[in-house]
């Protein structure tokens, strides 16, 4: 098969099938149970189950609370996480053990150059016995997808993967396949210097919602590990915490949080200042924009609010931004790296320009008053019970 | 191939523009399609000149009204050939552009009334135009400087600089000659370099340097390629070859102007009248006798014959107004008669008399008045009509002047003698009461020295010889120079202070001295402006019914002011109080008299090695007048006293208005944060916060959120020690400032971020933050009661601010209370505002001149290698 010609959608129906292979470990049986219009939360309930998903991460990965927090963001506002670091710092076991923790279906695909899309999406096959052909579910028919070292499989199963992502159905032989909800993939990549390696294009990374570097834990946690994690993997202690529907109803409650309209100007105003900063060669995307604004959203909900504060824009900035960006060769050479850059744009913005333009405060209730006479953009709460 | 048509921009570009587009060369293609700029710079450029130079008239013109028409006019014409030249008009349209632009502008300035619509001319228009230059005429020939603004005069400068415009513009541009539209500025310089005793002036030299030096700038930068290609190769030695040459020629000049004699006393140093009409010497009054005195050549010869025992003063005009900053004579046009066969003097006393009969050629002298001997009992042989005032006797041109007049005087004057005048001291009456009048603001010196020379004189006779002896006594000098040095050329009640302080001047200043001294004393007095008796030219001329009589002849330099005295029974008497000059009639001759008659002498005082021998070389210190000095103490105290205490408010309320700002505002935003019991905004209030922050030095940034600059203050340690282990959290340990700082904070988002109108989802669970991540916490919702009335905005702001108080070091607390930088920075803001329009503007225009310059250098660089 020439993965340079044909896309996925070109591949024969009934060509080659590849079931079962030992690259793609699919539990994905059960659990299918997520409802479609799941109610949202109330905030105890959903501080409770927030919780206990963070408490069951940082009992496995120590001193990785702020990773293991992003995790959770993405994960509750309908995103896609992208791992990034060297080989050995616990990509996987973050990945694996959030996956555990809910009681929902998860799926790993170890991603090798000679992985092929079919793997990925699934492939149509005929049955002898029904004489038709019937539908082979690949790895992605998960809840949880893992994407071991994503970065490894080539170009083409990485865009069928991405295509996925993005649109939250798989389509083979014309027919389409919803994926359950919620969808989430995992992707854990090495960084792209090292060898044997695809490095994933701009246009891909864009699908991520946010990257996290995990980083060296620090000395203190490096202990730890080594004094409890010897005898048993930790990951078998893990239960799942929370059930699909209980995530399906926090990501309710995280998509009903408010987003006042400065926060929508403060936001706009990143994405611009990344798009016009003489640092940068590709700016962020409008996709992006959306991106960040459901990451905030999540931080707000995962902090106990039910709108966004700035402060929840620039926490999950970074995190949102940085993979997207693509620096100027004189910054890169100057030493700056697209976190810094973020960094640097974040700390120029003004956060509410009103403030900033009128020191006295002046005229500040009469733009307030017009704001709340407009409809109000997000939909109000369901009364909780 | 297509026929696009090539628009080329510049007179030359059709000689570098190939016809055949698909040959064009790269730089045409990188050529901007419109002039840009250009035009606009160009123009503002000229207009700086030339209004610049025109800053010089002002001293020529009295006052600044003047200025407003003549820069819109300037503009005008400047601005319409810029539009002219944006649109690509050719040359001789953009020209023609800027004379029609003129002359509407000049239109609807001058003869709104009087044209079509406001600024189109009209036949009317054309009778009042003529109207406007006899005037404008009738000023440069009779007035001297600082002349009134009258209309004709101002249209007249208008439309000279609009065409001044026109020609430095052509020159500058159009014909690629920059440097040499320097002449035309010159020309505007020219006027008041020759007719102002200070010359040119700092402004108007600096405008026209300005100007100048922007027109070559922009010639630089904007003339297109071909024309600059050899002076604009880089040259090294550029800079120091200017400096050199600058500075050999600055060398020169000082150095030749001290060898060539002449320079000190010639026209530019102190000025001379502008005749551009030939040499007419018009003599109005005051300023213009200083100039003429100092002309180096006699003007405006007149000559005379008398058959009078010595050569008269020959009289002009006189002033007799000594209020307003300048004296300048009273025509009383509507007191005026007509006719000069009779000229009734009015005066009837049993003196005897003594008829004189002069015949005068005025030759070029050019005056609105005529003058005569006093007193005038007919003037004959006229030509033109004219009329006399019988207050003063002056013969003023109803619609003529003293040009080429030859006529024949009979003047009348009482005999008088010492005795006569010594018996007039009947209480003055039936004389009109301006010649009475005391001047307002007489100043302290001119009336205690009144006061202090007639002590003891009992006559007005007496009193009138003690003013005259004392301003002829040794004390005083006669120079025409001191006054120019001294800054107090001309006339007016403050010249006078100085004249009196120096004991140094000229006619004018002693004759007004006495005049106003005079006055002060109660003599009747006024100014008389007129010709010193002359010298005789030796020969002699026949006059009907006289036979042949000596001639004399005057000329500018014996131009002369002498006070007039009016004693009951014997009218307008002439005294002569300046030194070394006139006759001192007899009299006004006492024993006492130091020098007694003196010739004319017209020598003295031009040139300096004559001066300083003939000038009355004082040999003792002149007596200072007693009490001169402390009675003007008296009421100036009080004065300081009430200026002081102005001064003192002034500064109390100058100190206090920032605190003051200060304590408004805050009033302000609380009263709005508290409207309806504590659910008013928590914008204000919030805002109060900051502005309370960034007086205590915590100053927020712009790009700051609102929580973390609440926890940047907390923690700041202005607020008191911030709790540890609870960094950024509101804790119980927290001091009530730093909680109510975080309540007002989380107010704030609530309001500014939050829902329109909140859900129970927050306030029912407020404390369900997740505090794990590095994002600092809310502050529970639930900790405060929002029905609590010591909740309020205005409890929580002064709880902060006594906290903020409590842990500052005096120095912060007193700026802060003082000088709150939260104001100050809101002033300095708004200060450098309109400063900051123009520095963008100059900045915008220095990027576009950049840009045309390598735009232009690269064209160059690219023609020369191909």
């Amino acid at each position: 098969m020439d993965y340079h010609r044909t896309s996925i959608d070109d591949v024969a129906p009934g060509g080659e099938s590849f079931p079962g292979r030992p690259a793609v470990d699919s539990n994905a049986a059960g659990h299918r149970s997520s409802p479609h219009s799941p109610a949202a939360m109330d905030a105890a309930a959903f501080h409770a189950a927030s919780t206990r998903i963070l408490t069951a991460i940082n009992t496995v990965i120590d001193g990785k609370a702020e990773a293991a927090q992003l995790a959770l963001t993405v994960l509750l506002a309908q995103g896609h996480l992208l791992l990034e670091d060297v080989p050995g710092v616990g990509k996987t076991l973050l990945a694996k053990t959030l996956a555990r923790s809910i009681d929902c279906s998860v799926s790993r695909i170890q991603f090798t150059p000679d992985l092929l899309p079919s793997d990925v999406t699934g492939v149509s096959i005929y049955n002898q016995a029904t004489r038709s052909f019937e539908f082979r579910h690949g790895a992605v028919f998960a809840n949880i997808v893992i994407g071991d070292e994503i970065n490894r499989a080539s170009a083409k199963t990485q865009s069928a993967l991405l295509e996925c992502m993005e649109e939250h159905q798989v389509t083979v032989d014309g027919t389409s396949y919803r994926l359950d909800e919620p969808f989430m993939v995992v992707a854990t990549q090495n960084p792209i210097e090292m060898e044997g390696t695809y490095p994933l294009p701009e246009a891909q990374r864009d699908r991520f919602m946010a990257r996290i570097s995990m980083g060296y834990p620090d000395r203190e946690s490096e202990m730890e590990m080594l004094e409890t994690h010897q005898a048993s993997s930790p990951l078998a202690r893990v239960s799942a915490v929370v059930t699909a529907a209980e995530v399906a109803a926090m990501i309710a409650t995280v998509q009903q949080v408010y987003v006042s309209r400065s926060i929508k100007d403060y936001t706009v105003a990143v994405g611009r200042a990344t798009r016009e900063s003489k640092l940068l060669r590709l700016g962020a995307s409008p996709r992006s924009m959306l991106q960040l604004l459901r990451a905030a959203k999540a931080t707000a909900a995962l902090e106990g609010r039910d709108f966004v504060l700035p402060d929840d824009v620039v926490s999950v900035a970074e995190a949102v931004l940085a993979h997207r960006i693509i620096l100027d060769r004189k910054a890169a050479s100057a030493g700056e790296t697209p976190q810094s850059v973020i960094r640097a744009i974040i700390a120029k913005i003004p956060v509410t320009p009103d403030v900033a333009a009128s020191p006295n405060g002046a005229g500040r209730p009469a733009r307030n008053k017009a704001s709340a006479l407009a409809p109000a953009p997000a939909p109000q709460l369901p009364n909780p019970h | 191939m297509t026929l696009a048509p090539q628009r080329n921009s510049g007179p030359d570009a059709g000689t570098s523009a190939p016809d055949d587009p698909t040959v064009q060369p790269p730089a045409m293609a990188s050529r901007p399609d419109g002039p840009g700029a250009q035009p606009w710079v160009m123009a503002s450029a000229v207009a700086v000149a030339v209004a610049g130079a025109a800053l010089g008239f002002n001293g020529v013109l009295r006052g600044w009204a003047w200025y407003s028409p003549v820069f819109t006019t300037v503009l005008a014409v400047a601005f319409s050939m810029a539009t002219l030249r944006a649109l690509r008009a050719p040359r001789w349209i953009v020209a023609a552009g800027g004379l029609a632009s003129l002359i509407l502008a000049l239109t609807f300035t001058f003869f709104r009334k009087y044209s079509i619509a406001g600024f189109i001319p009209s036949s009317d228009t054309m009778n009042y135009l003529e109207k406007f230059l006899r005037r404008a005429s009738e000023t440069v020939l009779a007035e001297s400087t600082p002349v009134a603004p009258n209309a004709g005069i101002v249209m007249l400068i208008c439309a000279v600089l609009g065409l001044l415009v026109i020609l430095v513009d052509a020159l500058a541009f159009p014909l690629g000659l920059p440097a040499t539209s320097g002449l035309g500025i010159l020309a505007i310089l020219v006027v008041p370099a020759m007719v102002k005793p200070q010359s040119v002036g700092v402004l108007g030299f600096v405008g026209a340097a300005v100007g100048y030096l922007m027109i070559l700038g922009c010639s630089h930068w904007f003339t297109p390629a071909a024309r600059t290609r050899a002076d604009t190769a880089r040259d090294p030695g550029q800079i120091r070859r200017g400096t050199v040459t600058a500075a050999l020629a600055l060398t020169l000049t000082l150095l030749l102007q001290t060898v060539i004699p002449g320079f000190d006393q010639g026209t530019f140093p102190q000025g001379s009248r502008l005749n551009p009409f030939g040499s007419a010497t018009g003599l109005n009054p005051m300023i213009s006798l200083g100039n003429s005195l100092r002309s180096p050549t006699g003007e405006g010869r007149i000559t005379f014959a008398t058959n009078a025992p010595a050569a008269p003063y020959l009289r002009s005009v006189t002033v007799d107004s000594f209020d307003g900053d300048s004296w300048a004579p009273d025509d009383r046009e509507s007191s005026r008669r007509q006719g000069t066969g009779r000229i009734d003097a009015g005066l009837d006393s049993t003196v005897t008399e003594v008829r004189v009969i002069t015949a005068v050629n005025t030759g070029q002298f050019t005056s609105p008045y005529l003058p005569a001997p006093y007193a005038p009992e007919s003037v004959s042989g006229l030509t033109g009509r004219w009329s006399w005032d019988p207050a003063t006797l002056s013969i003023k041109g109803v619609d003529t002047n003293s040009r080429d007049q030859q006529y024949l005087v009979t003047s009348v004057a009482p005999q008088l003698t010492a005795g006569l005048l010594r018996e007039a001291s009947r209480p003055v009456s039936g004389i009109p009461e301006q010649f009475l009048r005391q001047p307002a603001n007489v100043p302290e010196i001119v009336r205690t020295t009144a006061d202090a020379v007639t002590a003891g004189a009992t006559t007005p006779y007496t009193r009138a010889m003690a003013i005259q002896n004392y301003l002829r006594s040794a004390a005083f000098t006669y120079s025409l120079q001191s006054p120019v040095q001294g800054g107090y050329d001309g006339n007016g009640l403050s010249v006078l202070a100085d004249f009196l302080t120096q004991k140094s001047g000229y006619c004018i200043h002693f004759a007004s001295a006495m005049a106003v001294m005079a006055r002060l004393q109660g003599i009747p007095s006024r100014i008389a402006v007129g010709y010193a008796p002359g010298r005789s030219t030796g020969a002699t001329v026949s006059v009907a019914g006289q036979g042949a009589l000596p001639e004399f002849e005057v000329d500018s330099r014996d131009a002369h002011a002498w006070p007039e005295l009016y004693f009951p029974g014997l009218g307008w008497v002439p005294f002569e109080p300046t030194p070394s000059r006139g006759i001192v009639p007899a009299y006004a001759t006492e024993a006492a008299a130091p020098s007694g008659a003196s010739t004319n002498e017209r020598t003295d005082a031009l040139t300096p090695g004559d001066g300083s021998s003939r000038a009355p070389v004082p040999t003792f210190a002149p007596v200072p007048l007693p009490g001169a000095g402390t009675t003007t103490a008296a009421d100036p105290r009080a004065a300081q006293a009430l200026y002081g205490v102005g001064a003192v408010l002034l500064l109390v309320l100058l100190v206090a208005s920032p605190r003051l700002a200060r304590a408004r505002v805050r009033r302000r935003r609380l009263s709005m944060s508290d409207r309806g019991n504590g659910g008013g905004p928590a914008a204000p209030a919030w805002a109060e916060l900051r502005d309370l922050a960034t007086d205590y030095g915590v100053a927020p940034v712009a790009s700051e959120t609102p929580r973390h600059f609440s926890r940047r203050l907390r923690v700041s340690g202005a607020l008191g020690e911030p709790s540890g282990e609870s960094f950024g959290k509101p804790s119980g340990a927290d001091n009530p400032g730093q909680r109510a700082a975080a309540a007002l904070t989380e107010d704030f988002e609530r309001e500014q971020y939050g829902r329109p109108n909140p859900t129970a989802w927050t306030a029912g669970s407020g404390t369900a933050g997740v505090g794990t991540a590095g994002v600092g916490t809310a502050g529970s919702a639930g900790d405060i009661e929002p029905a609590d009335p010591s909740d309020s905005a205005a409890a929580r702001i002064a709880l902060v601010q006594a906290s903020l108080r409590a842990n500052a070091t005096l120095g912060v607390r007193l700026r802060a209370e003082w000088l709150p930088p939260s104001v100050l920075s809101g002033w300095r803001r708004s200060l450098p505002a309109p400063r900051q329009v123009l520095s963008r503007t100059a900045q915008r225009t220095r990027r576009g001149a950049t840009e045309a310059w390598g735009l232009i250098r690269n064209t160059v660089r690219r023609v020369r290698r191909g």
